[in-house]
């Protein structure tokens, strides 16, 4: 018997021109001690249909009256607000994916979880207290006694999310629903989150329904899956059946949209594009009164080597705070390096003020991570693409520029008639590409590429992937790609960083590296990203 | 939650930024209501002279402190007339106490024409003398809607044309207090270092002076025989002077949190200078909030000038405010004799609260996170 079932969940919501169904029609089951993922892409319907197992929809949100989730022996759907308070936090509980803004910042972190215990258990202030340090024991937090006073600020992204767990097991609920929980971690954090919530899992007997876009995730610790794809479930199963025997076409290219192959082989004897030696960044922190100004230094990049070749990639890879994009800033001259030299070809670019190297501009060009901030809202595509040539005084005429527009966007395969339009009628993906194509109408040699995937599903990735390899092969581009991603890495790059904490502790032949690493971190750093530890037939 | 897909070529023309804005705008009931008021507040400022019976300062000696005659469809008899007409007052004193009371006379009836021939009126340049309504002047038939102050001018006439006054001085003063607050605020915000920390020390100073004191200061120092129009410019003058200093951080606030988007970085890594980057992506990124302010601020002004004109520091005679004219009630037993003199607060009220419903509905189209 089902420990929860959805019953043909019908979510739909109200919008300008009408009403959009997010959610069409979804029935699936948990059973006890069993662990469930909803994969999907963003604008499948997972979080909303995870919302509807909790009663808590948005208030615009407009639940079908057909749609009915079975928990226990009570129907969530048909339960009072009041009576719904009583399951939630108590037998359903749910951890959401950015511990920040879920932790209230004004409030300490052991008041949030002693109001969780007390309100669901008859306990008083010291037995809670006492329970909520058992709790933070339990999800590993270092020294629990002081943290019990701490605020959310204080505490790291991963610790905040323990104690969010923290907080969802108080009242060992029957099932928790994870909706994302890792998305947001480094990756050898997120590891260690997904052992936790196993091992609480075996030991209260807990149910888990696990929301995520990650595949890797999915494979490692689900027993079953439910693949979504625009509001249905096109396929579920067990977990391996679904991974080795994929049926639905949908499932078939999302396997396939994990970043496969490896780069061509590079050619012999290409002149060196952008290198750097010995650079060092360091950000001054002041702080003190004006009188006693104390100064320290933040160093973000500590005496690194770098050599990009012509038609070359180089990858580099660490977690956040290595300092790897500060890294890539500081070659490309848009922040200044405090000491090393950094070289374009055979021109030497960091003893020369930054207002001396517009002619650099054109050479060596950009991607950003973020496709929703690094496209002026106010400008048209068109406007966005032209800007470098129009600052560049590039191309003979506004004709000639738009010209030039439209190949950049064939080049990046979208329909050059986009042209008009503005950023906000765009999907992520199809931003990134504009933001590609702003870059390669310049057409530099040298691009930096930022994390230019992180922000996007899986396919799309994929096919971001796909077009910066045919630029390249085109162009003969050399690359510096910045990223947390080794599969990503593997794919693209020939050569590979790792960065820690300013510093390259690793480098070489991506290959070499990553089948042979030395330095500990870099194992650990592997063995999250692309092996799974945890899966069951592993030992842990 | 995202409902976004990869093949989203709509077939629609792709709206710009401002006729979003717009769509949301016109949702809002409330709002829509504020604008239409002020539009016809806007208009009435405009063409006062042409809305007013008489002029600003026409006095009429034998009758002040009249009571407004109220409009008539129906006569004595109860017969309707599409022309309306109102009644003149009977003058009576009281043998006790000495008051004087005025009765509507059945027997004065006057009746009120359209597109009459009243007193002179300018309009850019050009001479007018036709008026929208009126009764006959040469008979000496009289029309006062809203009653006469202490020197027998029409308060209904006075309060439209005191209209162009406050409006003139409240949209004067805000648009140089932002034009001066967005420039400091952006070169402020953008070139940072030195300039901005003497910058932010001047408008701390600025914000932190004690704003009344400093008005009343200033309109000491200014000559009261002088010329009325020398005397609003220099009061504007004041106004903008302290106002613009707080905006200022706000437009430093929004430009400090827009240069280190990546849309920026971007323009930097084509080689934009520094002036394209404020003009091209900081600046129109920062309008919406400019507009906000600006919608707000005006009836801070309205306010502030009624205060200060009331206080009879402000706009001078023959001049007139709304302000200006709340000044003649400056005791209780002004106001206890003739409560109508009071009707600019009635006007004061209506454009206040609309242009806040306009503010409200604005602040909401512009918000992006808002539905």
């Amino acid at each position: 018997m089902d420990l929860i079932a959805a019953e043909n969940v019908v979510v739909g919501f109200p919008i300008i021109s009408g009403y959009v169904e997010a959610v069409k029609g979804v029935s699936f089951g948990v059973r006890q001690g069993e662990t469930l993922a909803i994969v999907g892409e963003s604008g499948s319907g997972k979080s909303v249909t995870a919302r509807t197992l909790m009663g808590m929809l948005p208030d615009k949100a407009v639940l079908d009256p057909s749609s009915k989730v079975r928990f226990k022996d009570q129907y969530i759907t048909s339960l009072s607000e009041e009576d719904l308070q009583k399951v939630r936090g108590n037998q359903i509980s749910m951890i959401f994916q950015e511990p920040m803004t879920s932790l209230n910042p004004l409030f300490s972190i052991g008041s949030q979880i002693i109001e969780i215990i007390q309100t669901h258990q008859p306990l008083d202030k010291a037995s809670a207290k006492a329970e909520a340090l058992r709790l933070f024991e339990e999800v590993k937090i270092p020294k629990a006694r002081a943290r019990l006073d701490q605020y959310p600020h204080q505490l790291s992204g991963g610790q905040r999310q323990r104690v969010m767990i923290a907080m969802a097991i108080a009242n060992k609920p029957d099932l928790l629903i994870a909706d994302e929980p890792t998305t947001a971690l480094d990756v050898t954090i997120q590891a260690k989150i997904l052992l936790l919530i196993e091992e609480l899992k075996a030991k209260y007997g807990m149910s888990v329904i696990w929301i995520t876009h990650d595949l890797n995730v999915v494979r490692s610790i689900s027993d079953r899956v439910c693949v979504m794809q625009q509001g249905r479930i096109v396929e579920q199963g067990d977990t391996t059946q679904i991974f080795h025997h994929p049926e639905h076409p949908y499932t078939k290219h999302l396997l396939e949209s994990e970043p496969q192959g490896t780069p061509p082989p590079l050619k012999d004897n290409q002149p060196v594009s952008l290198s750097g030696k010995s650079v060092r960044v360091v950000f001054q922190i002041r702080h003190g009164s004006l009188f006693r100004r104390k100064s320290d230094e933040l160093v973000a990049v500590d005496d690194v080597d770098i050599c990009v070749r012509k038609g070359e990639s180089v990858g580099v890879v660490g977690e956040s705070g290595s300092g790897k994009t500060t890294l890539g800033l500081a070659l490309i001259r848009l922040i200044n390096s405090q000491e090393g030299e950094i070289w374009f070809g055979d021109r030497r670019i960091d003893n020369v003020e930054r207002k001396n190297l517009r002619d650099l501009r054109t050479s060596v060009q950009v991607v950003f991570q973020d496709p929703f901030s690094s496209l002026n809202p106010r400008m048209i595509v068109r406007q966005i693409i032209a800007e470098g040539l129009v600052i560049n005084n590039i191309g003979r005429d506004d004709n000639d520029r738009e010209e030039r527009v439209r190949a950049a966007l064939l080049d990046v395969q979208m329909d050059p008639e986009v042209m008009d339009r503005f950023p906000h009628e765009f999907s992520g993906g199809q931003r990134q590409r504009i933001a590609i194509a702003r870059a390669m109408v310049m057409q530099p040699k040298f691009v930096l590429l930022d994390e230019p995937t992180s922000a996007l599903d899986l396919s799309i990735q994929a096919q971001i992937i796909d077009l910066l390899k045919s630029l390249r092969d085109k162009h003969g581009l050399a690359y510096l790609f910045i990223s947390h991603d080794l599969k990503v890495i593997r794919a693209l790059c020939h050569h590979v960083l790792v960065m820690f904490n300013g510093r390259i502790i690793e480098s070489g032949p991506t290959v070499h590296v990553l089948e042979n690493p030395q330095d500990s971190y870099t194992k650990d750093l592997i063995n999250a990203a692309l092996q799974q530890p945890y899966l069951k037939s592993d030992p842990a | 939650m995202n409902i976004t897909s990869d093949h989203g070529e709509g077939l629609r023309n792709s709206l710009t930024y401002w006729q979003l804005v717009r769509i949301r705008y016109r949702r809002n009931r409330y709002g829509m209501a504020g604008t239409l008021v002020i539009v016809m507040v806007i208009l009435v400022g405009i063409f006062a002279p042409f809305f007013s019976p008489y002029s600003e300062i026409r006095t009429d000696r034998d009758r002040q402190y009249y009571p407004p005659q109220s409009l008539h469809f129906f006569d004595e008899e109860g017969n309707f007339q599409i022309r309306p007409f109102v009644y003149g007052m009977a003058e009576d004193m009281d043998p006790d106490t000495y008051e004087f009371t005025f009765t509507p006379d059945v027997e004065q009836k006057f009746e009120i024409e359209f597109f009459v021939e009243g007193e002179k009126w300018k309009f850019l340049g050009m001479q007018f003398t036709t008026k929208l309504f009126g009764v006959d002047l040469v008979t000496g038939e009289y029309m006062y809607l809203w009653g006469t102050d202490n020197l027998g001018r029409d308060v209904f006439s006075r309060t439209l044309i005191g209209t162009r006054i406050t409006l003139l001085m409240a949209f004067v003063v805000v648009f140089l207090a932002a034009l001066i607050g967005v420039i400091v605020g952006v070169s402020s915000g953008y070139f940072a270092g030195t300039l901005d920390l003497i910058t932010q020390r001047v408008v701390e100073f600025v914000v932190a002076f004690p704003d009344l004191p400093l008005y009343l200061a200033l309109l000491a120092l200014l000559p009261r025989r002088a010329d009325p129009a020398i005397v609003f410019i220099m009061f504007s003058g004041i106004l903008v002077l302290i106002r613009w200093a707080s905006f200022s951080r706000e437009i430093r606030g929004m430009v400090i949190s827009i240069r280190s988007l990546d849309y920026v970085r971007s323009a930097e890594a084509l080689g934009a200078s520094s002036s394209r980057i404020l003009f091209r992506h900081i600046v129109p990124n920062t309008t919406s909030q400019i507009i906000v302010w600006i919608t707000f601020q005006l009836p801070d002004v309205i306010l502030l000038e009624s205060f200060l004109s009331f206080l009879g520091v402000g706009v001078q005679p023959p001049m007139v405010s709304w302000g200006r004219m709340l000044n003649q009630i400056l005791d209780f037993q002004s106001f206890n004799a003739a409560p109508w003199m009071m009707a600019p607060v009635g006007m004061i009220v209506l454009t206040v609260m609309a242009f806040n419903a306009m503010g409200d509905a604005i602040r909401d189209a512009v918000d992006p996170y808002s539905d």
